[in-house]
């Protein structure tokens, strides 16, 4: 088992062993419970070059916590401390 | 169980960024203004915060720089002064932008759950059983 979690392990004769990195919440790991939209360099780490919020599907995020963490991106957006897009 | 039936106070922030080329004297009256107002109007500036000029992710209105003033409010309840405070902010155009959020929910339901499930032993991801 690769730890993936949700999928059962490949079927017969597995052709090739993935080895998944078990995704984390990084919030649940930390017991964040309110993210802030003025805390930047942390919102930084999920909006990557193209200024486009990381899917929950690469970072791993839980929804509850992917929900607040898009909230405080597009607070912080509206106030200029990150950028809507980049060029 | 027991509701607190005594009236919390809601709590809120403003932030809002000046126009770079106001000198600090004018931020701060600035400031000073929409705190009495604020005051003024029943409720309370508990902390403030000035990060100075900052630099912009994005120019706003041609402006590559702003002054970023935070100012922290608890309010009882039915005390509500953004509206008039908001409709300054937006005549003023010294003001490039504000946001007014309220935090007293989210927070409140922060503390309650940071203390549920204090995750400090077992990395995350591991399930732990009991």
């Amino acid at each position: 088992m690769s730890g993936r979690g949700r999928k059962a392990p490949p079927p017969k004769g597995a052709r090739r062993t993935f080895f998944r990195r078990r995704k984390v919440c990084k919030f649940t790991a930390e017991g964040i419970e309110y993210i802030d939209y003025k805390d930047i360099n942390m919102l930084r780490q999920f909006v990557p070059e193209r200024a486009k919020i990381l899917p929950r599907r690469i970072s791993g995020n839980s929804a509850r916590h992917q929900r607040m963490l898009a909230q405080a991106i597009q607070r912080a957006r509206h106030l200029a401390l990150l950028p809507y897009v980049t060029d | 169980m027991v509701n607190a039936v005594v009236s919390q106070n809601r709590s809120y922030e403003l932030v809002f960024i000046a126009d770079p080329r106001l000198t600090d004297e004018q931020v701060v009256g600035l400031t000073d203004d929409y705190k009495s107002m604020i005051n003024g109007a029943g409720a309370k500036v508990v902390r403030e915060e000035s990060w100075g000029k900052r630099k912009l992710a994005y120019p706003i209105s041609k402006l590559s720089e702003g002054q970023y003033v935070i100012l922290y409010v608890e309010a009882p309840e039915g005390v509500n002064p953004f509206p008039e405070v908001e409709q300054r902010l937006r005549q003023n155009e010294k003001i490039l932008r504000y946001l007014t959020v309220r935090t007293d929910l989210d927070l409140k339901r922060a503390a309650r759950k940071g203390k549920k499930k204090p995750r400090t032993g077992p990395l995350a991801g591991t399930e732990v059983r009991s």
